[in-house]
């Protein structure tokens, strides 16, 4: 049978009217769940935080229905409304528009990065829907609580820190830095503060070498930081800008200089992956330190916990700092649903203010040795990390801060 | 100008339309009201287009760069250095023109080809991106936060989605009735001679690169000046949405499927598969992530295989096969 235009159009336009009127002929569900929205880039560029996140979100949110659900309303249970972004922050807002006003939500949540973030500041600004990001380093609404790194006090401090410490503490001769960062936002924000910190410090800053992060090749960033010879390379780095840099390091054979920085860059587990077990031992247990919020060997109780559950109860592969990112977020939701008056926008903003997990509680999956609480600027009060090295049989030690350490810095070669 | 644009601004389906439209922002709820404007600042952008891309038939993917600068300069102007917006928009839009008169002048100077005029016009647009992703005054990588709209008209601001949806109406049907009148006008007449055959428009006399830079200039002035109101309206300058050359393309994809070169295909183009497209990603994006985008591309190849030139001529072909149809053209497509 052949295809003619007619039927081709007249099963194409089937198949756009099927998809369309899919909602308007669901049956609807007779419980009163509470809504939350989530706005995911389960599609695009920045898929794979969602990837990652998703799968132990829904974990955390189904044991906590197994449990009884939202015991002070009532037990009444979680309901996960899901949207794609398709990655890009216009469409985020749109998203967020259609769950508030057409699914009726009652919170948002999702990975939400700082683009996403300003994107979507002015519908929930517009709307009053008290949203919760996964990952954005800043606030701009104050609907908007965040579990991401601040920029200034999460990411910059954190290794500012942690090169003083190397300096001060473990003697490593530090002078000078060159600021090699991913070129994009989050990496320009980071960098910024990072700077101004470093110089506080007493570190000369003697260059940038920012990574293009459409480049297929950072040769050339490597070069100039070779030639530049810091002691120490520090910045934000993307998983992708970090292979091609590790990559560039390896081709190059360049060891005069301490590379340090976060997160995915330095300490994604899929580094070994990409980069093949020959180049990954010869760069990343060499003079490269990372930073990172969940390591599989810090000292924390309940993140093992947490780690094992998702590994032989979820049964999910890819455990790494999104995964217990997103599985925080449920917990902290969980929280605030339990610890509002009501389920409107001004109670709900409460309970977010009031939110504390304390350091030691088996509900706390990040690496915070002062707990999880928000501050006035609806941003972690504790936005610090972990550093971790690598070893050369794939495994992170943590070396930073004292309170998870698992053992020193392994010494300059 | 010859009647038929008289006759299109004298039209009561036009005026009818509009008057129908007007209360839209009283009657939908708040996301369908935003697939509307966002419908409406795509037909914007796409009749814009057409008048170079269509018209002209130079596909330039430079557009970007002149909806980047009306969005991204003009907020910049306000931020850092407290220029009203309605100046930031002149600026923009002028800085555009100059953009765009160069554009057109090295077409013309290197009797560009058109793959060549499209890989130019794709590197000018690049190059905008890496300027603005680079340069801390518009926002770097980074982005700019406009304050919120409370609704200062002095001060470019419209009052939230009500006041937007008005506006982008607005210029939408101004970019609409551009094309109509460029199409009844001589400029029209000498921009479909270059495309039909450059050199054979130059024998007969048509100083084309007066032309060309014509049809660049006021399609990137209005590129430019929808950018302004756009941004204004999302709040927050996206460097990676409007200086990206991803948002030529999808203009590019609507005027096609509407139908290229005529006043109304690029606005039907917009006016379908924007709606089409959010709302199949609304309702299956969280479900079967990229389905959305399987099904919009099977209609858009469907369409393509079924009208080669657009919607805008099947719709007039489906018109005139109407009972007691008379056999008369319509007037606002191209000859």
């Amino acid at each position: 049978m052949s295809i003619t235009r007619r039927s081709f159009g007249i099963g194409t336009a089937g198949l756009t009217l099927g998809a369309v009127a899919a909602p308007w002929i669901r049956t609807a569900n007779a419980a009163a769940p509470i809504k939350i929205g989530v706005i995911n880039s389960m599609s695009g560029g920045l898929a794979a935080y969602a990837q990652e996140g998703q799968p132990a979100f829904e974990y955390i949110i189904k044991k906590i229905n197994a449990e009884g659900g939202i015991k002070s309303k009532g037990g009444a249970k979680i309901e996960l409304i899901q949207a794609d972004d398709t990655s890009q922050p216009a469409r985020t807002a749109t998203e967020a528009r259609r769950l508030i006003t057409e699914e009726k939500v009652n919170l948002l949540t999702g990975t939400i990065l700082s683009a996403q973030m300003l994107a979507l500041t002015p519908v929930l600004d517009e709307l009053k829907m008290p949203t919760l990001s996964v990952w954005a380093g800043g606030s701009h609404s104050n609907y908007m609580f965040t579990l991401g790194y601040p920029y200034d006090r999460g990411y910059a401090q954190t290794m500012h820190d942690f090169v003083v410490f190397l300096r001060d503490a473990e003697k490593f001769n530090i002078k000078t830095a060159v600021m090699g960062y991913s070129n994009y936002e989050a990496g320009q924000q980071v960098n910024k503060f990072l700077v101004e910190k470093l110089k506080a410090s007493g570190v000369s800053v003697i260059g940038e070498a920012p990574l293009d992060i459409r480049a297929q090749d950072q040769t050339s960033a490597m070069i100039r930081i070779r030639s530049l010879k810091p002691d120490v390379v520090v910045g934000l780095v993307t998983p992708r800008d970090g292979i091609l840099l590790h990559q560039a390091r390896y081709n190059l054979n360049y060891h005069g200089s301490i590379f340090c920085g976060g997160t995915g860059g330095y300490s994604d587990l899929s580094l070994w992956k990409d980069l093949g077990p020959e180049i990954g031992k010869a760069v990343l247990t060499k003079n490269l330190f990372g930073m990172t919020g969940f390591s599989p060997g810090a000292k924390i109780d309940s993140m093992q916990k947490v780690i094992t559950e998702l590994r032989d109860v979820a049964k999910l592969t890819r455990i790494g700092q999104g995964a217990i990112q997103y599985a925080q977020a449920g917990r902290v939701l969980q929280q605030v649903l339990e610890t509002s008056a009501s389920l409107e926008s001004d109670a709900l903003l409460d309970a977010f203010k009031k939110v504390h997990i304390p350091f030691g509680d088996p509900n706390l999956y990040v690496a915070k040795p002062k707990g999880l609480q928000f501050a006035d600027d609806r941003l972690l009060k504790d936005g610090s990390a972990m550093f971790i090295q690598w070893t050369p049989d794939q495994q992170q030690q943590v070396i930073f801060p004292k309170e998870f350490a698992q053992t020193t810095p392994r010494p300059r070669v | 100008m010859r009647p038929e644009f008289y006759k299109v601004l004298a039209s009561p389906v036009l005026w009818g339309i509009l008057i129908l439209a007007a209360p839209l922002p009283f009657l939908l709820p708040s996301y369908y009201l935003h697939i509307v404007i966002l419908s409406l600042v795509y037909v914007a952008l796409a009749s814009s287009w057409n008048i170079v891309g269509g018209m002209a038939g130079q596909i330039s993917l430079a557009h970007s760069l002149f909806i980047g600068t009306g969005a991204m300069l003009s907020t910049a102007l306000l931020l850092k250095l407290g220029i009203n917006m309605w100046v930031g928009l002149l600026i923009s839009a002028a800085i555009s023109a100059m953009l765009a008169a160069m554009i057109a002048w090295i077409d013309y100077r290197f009797r560009l080809g058109h793959l060549s005029f499209v890989l130019i016009t794709l590197a000018f647009a690049e190059m905008g991106g890496l300027v603005v992703e680079g340069w801390d005054f518009l926002g770097g990588a980074s982005g700019l936060l406009l304050p919120r709209d409370t609704g200062h008209f002095l001060d470019f601001q419209f009052g939230g989605s009500h006041g937007a949806f008005w506006v982008m109406l607005l210029l939408a049907v101004v970019c609409v009735l551009v094309n109509v009148a460029i199409l009844n006008a001589p400029l029209g007449y000498y921009l479909r001679t270059i495309r039909d055959n450059e050199n054979a428009a130059r024998a007969i006399g048509v100083n084309v690169l007066r032309y060309k830079v014509a049809a660049m200039v006021i399609s990137a002035v209005l590129a430019s000046i929808v950018g302004t109101a756009y941004v204004r309206y999302l709040t927050f300058a996206d460097p990676y949405l409007l200086i990206s050359p991803v948002i030529t393309i999808e203009i590019v994809l609507f005027a096609t499927v509407g139908g290229l070169g005529s006043a109304f295909g690029p606005a039907l183009g917009a006016l379908l598969l924007v709606p089409l497209g959010e709302i199949l990603r609304g309702q299956l994006g969280g479900v079967l992530p990229g389905l959305h985008y399987f099904i919009y591309g099977i209609v858009v190849i469907a369409v393509i295989l079924i009208t080669p030139q657009g919607l805008l001529p099947l719709f007039e072909r489906l018109w005139k096969r109407r009972p007691g149809a008379a056999a008369t053209r319509p007037p606002t497509v191209a000859p």
